[in-house]
């Protein structure tokens, strides 16, 4: 591709006071990408999202969003990109309708372009019969949608999408993530983190964030095949899995053993056979573990990445 | 050209945007749009019936060491009226020095032997009022009672003396202007202080503080929106409903208390737009400092309580008041407001005369305009 990434961020670093939120961040993002952004609580996640949207100054380094330096040229940042904050979306005692003409107004819209734009925000929530609706009436997931259109009014190249699907319940957030692919279809540049990992699997490229540092980033093929090698089997025992995870940690041709939910995520060497690990368990007292072969998830990388970084800064 | 008329427009609609969603916020919050409205009218009420300054029945002590008809005429005068009640005659200056300190009267006319006598040829009669000064509202009513009183009569027998039918006008009689000597004539211009900056500095000082602590600056921010775009695009609806107070209290004030209007009631409204001005900043400026709504609403009273009730020349005299508080009621806008006020209601002066009341609060409102803009970083941290 010869056009230059829409984002391009070189060194960016925030400290407050002696606290580093983020540390020497690089990477661009290409124009009409789906670039998700993970990281646990507290990684410097929205610190990133604060900085690119003009909203806080870098401490150092830099990054161009849309042509334009954030730290220089903020101005010019506000009016190329939409933004939905983590912690605030919308007026609640507003209507829906007030919201979007508020909004409208804020981006400089006015007449029957204004019209336009929030007869396509109201289109993209569904609520066109429910435009006088006060916004604390909807419920969770209708309202982020409603928030996402009025992020959209002005028709920016770029939105920054900040934990958009929290609170949300799972029917409501693939709707969500829906539009969103809509909309990198069209061309939009969508920025967008996420605790929820399946949601990961949506994006084009995913970066990692690990206590303010960009541990990876890559697609999520190639994360799982980078930080997730050998075979990955999904264990399950009657007796609980306990025992078993402390058995097989220790067995040789075992590279991980994670707890998954009920169950344990059991990384072995690509060769070795798992029926050796059954007879390995059967032999020292516990029966009926059964092994199921398993595609890794995102959460199998971040487990993986997190545990290295947790040990490289302990 | 083109360019910059664009830009112009662009900050209007942002400007506008700001006002509409304020005015929507407003609108939904009845409870808060209601005391707006029923504030002014409880307190103009409770003030103007309950709270009188007028001074009735001051014990008055009499000592008369001239003995003629012209030292009596001059004690006539003062008991003609009910503000003074005569409690004591005597010769002595010391008797009534010591009814002032037991309190058994609070004035006491003095008239020296020789006043008549002085009173015929040309040279200046002096008579004395003592004034008890411990109690402050009723020694300045009482001194501004005696005033008129001695001065009108002292023009009676100097026109009896020289056969004119019309006395010469005394400048001093003139800057009382309020004949009825009513309180609640003067407590409008201070209840229009009151009213105004209490409730215009604590809807602004909430407004900001808000958006800081729902997340919503941040949104906002995010946006093409300017900080001075945010400030007075909230101004504007709490303008209005400023606007809508300062016509109750006139209003009431009129109907009610008789309260005259000797200037043009636009200059009322353009004095008291400018003071209005002057406070929603106020209230701005605090909400900017603070990010926090219960610390701007605590600041908000303290900072607009005392300053209309104590400073404002509304009850207390500012003259008579120690230097750093003369100062301090020298920058601050209700003072301006209350003199402004008083001219245009009860002088009828125009504008050219309150326009020295307008500046300064213009100037107030222009400095934290200027400061709040400077403190408002469009950073959220
Ligand atoms: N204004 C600030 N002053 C001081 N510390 C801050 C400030 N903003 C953020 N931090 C700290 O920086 C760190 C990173 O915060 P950030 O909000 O970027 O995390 P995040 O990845 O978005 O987390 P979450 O998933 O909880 O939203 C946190 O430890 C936070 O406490
Ligand atoms: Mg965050």
């Amino acid at each position: 591709m010869s056009t230059p990434p829409i984002i391009e961020v070189r060194d960016l670093s925030k400290r407050f006071g002696s606290f580093q939120a983020v540390n020497k961040v690089s990477f661009h993002v290409e124009r009409g990408e789906i670039f998700g952004y993970l990281g646990a609580n507290g990684a410097g996640k929205s610190t990133t999202i604060r900085m690119l949207t003009g909203l806080l100054a870098p401490s150092s380094g830099s990054a161009t969003v849309a042509g334009a330096d954030i730290a220089s040229e903020p101005t010019r940042v506000k009016r190329a990109i939409g933004y939905m904050s983590q912690r605030f979306s919308l007026y609640l005692d507003l209507s829906v309708e007030e919201n979007l003409r508020f909004f409208a107004g804020a981006y400089g819209l006015s007449g029957a372009h204004r019209e336009r734009r929030v007869h396509a925000a109201l289109e993209l929530a569904g609520l066109h019969d429910r435009r006088r609706v006060t916004t604390r009436d909807l419920p969770g997931g209708i309202r982020q949608r409603l928030a996402l259109g009025s992020a959209l009014l002005h028709e920016p190249a770029i939105v920054f999408l900040d934990e958009p699907t929290a609170g949300v319940d799972p029917a409501a957030r693939r709707g969500f993530w829906r539009v969103i692919r809509d909309l990198a279809a069209q061309g939009t540049t969508v920025f967008v983190t996420t605790h929820h990992l399946d949601e990961a699997e949506y994006c084009a490229r995913v970066g990692l964030m690990v206590d303010g540092r960009l541990v990876a980033l890559d697609t999520p093929q190639g994360l799982k095949t980078a930080h997730v090698p050998g075979s990955l089997y999904a264990v399950e025992s009657p007796e609980g899995t306990r025992a078993a995870a402390a058995l097989l940690t220790d067995a040789p041709g075992v590279l991980a053993v994670e707890p998954f939910g009920q169950r344990l995520h059991v990384r072995v060497q690509g060769s070795a056979d798992p029926l050796r690990f059954q007879n390995l368990l059967t032999s020292r007292g516990v029966l009926g573990a059964t092994f199921e072969p398993v595609e890794p998830t995102l959460e199998d990388v971040f487990l993986a990445l997190v545990g290295d970084a947790g040990k490289a800064t302990p | 050209m083109k360019q910059l008329k664009q830009q112009l427009r662009a900050m209007l609609l942002r400007t506008l945007a700001m006002s509409y969603k304020e005015l929507m916020h407003i609108l939904r919050d009845k409870q808060m749009l209601g005391f707006a409205l029923v504030m002014p009218v409880m307190l103009i009420l409770l003030f103007g019936f309950a709270v009188s300054f007028d001074v009735e029945r001051v014990p008055l002590v009499l000592v008369d060491q001239d003995h003629t008809p012209a030292s009596r005429a001059l004690a006539d005068a003062f008991t003609a009226s009910r503000t003074f009640e005569v409690v004591a005659q005597t010769e002595q200056p010391a008797e009534a020095e010591r009814m002032f300190r037991s309190g058994a009267a609070k004035v006491a006319l003095v008239v020296p032997a020789g006043f008549a006598k002085a009173s015929l040829h040309d040279s200046e009669a002096v008579a004395q009022l003592l004034v008890d000064g411990a109690d402050n509202t009723t020694a300045s009513v009482a001194l501004g009672y005696a005033n008129a009183v001695a001065l009108a009569s002292s023009q009676r027998s100097f026109a009896a003396a020289m056969g004119r039918a019309e006395p010469p006008i005394d400048a001093r009689v003139r800057t009382f202007f309020n004949p009825g000597l009513k309180s609640s004539v003067f407590l409008v211009p201070g209840l229009m202080v009151m009213v105004l900056s209490m409730m215009a500095v604590m809807l602004t000082a909430l407004t900001v503080a808000r958006e800081y602590e729902r997340g919503s600056m941040e949104q906002l921010f995010a946006t093409p929106v300017g900080r001075l775009e945010v400030m007075l695009g909230k101004l504007g609806p709490y303008f209005v409903i400023g606007e809508v107070q300062v016509l109750l209290v006139l209003t009431l004030g009129v109907g009610i208390f008789d309260v005259p209007v000797q200037g043009s009631v636009a200059l009322v409204f353009a004095v008291s737009s400018v003071f209005l001005l002057a406070m929603l900043m106020q209230g701005m400026f605090i909400s900017v400092m603070t990010r926090n709504q219960m610390l701007a609403s605590q600041i908000a009273a303290i900072t607009t309580f005392l300053p209309s009730l104590l400073l404002s020349g509304f009850i207390f005299p500012i003259d008579s008041m120690p230097p750093p508080l003369r100062v301090l009621a020298s920058i601050l806008p209700p003072r301006y407001l209350v003199h402004g006020l008083r001219a245009v209601l009860l002088r009828g002066v125009g504008f050219a005369d309150v326009v020295r009341d307008m500046a300064p609060m213009l100037a107030f409102f222009l400095v934290l305009l200027a400061l709040a803009a400077r403190k408002f970083r469009r950073e959220v941290a």
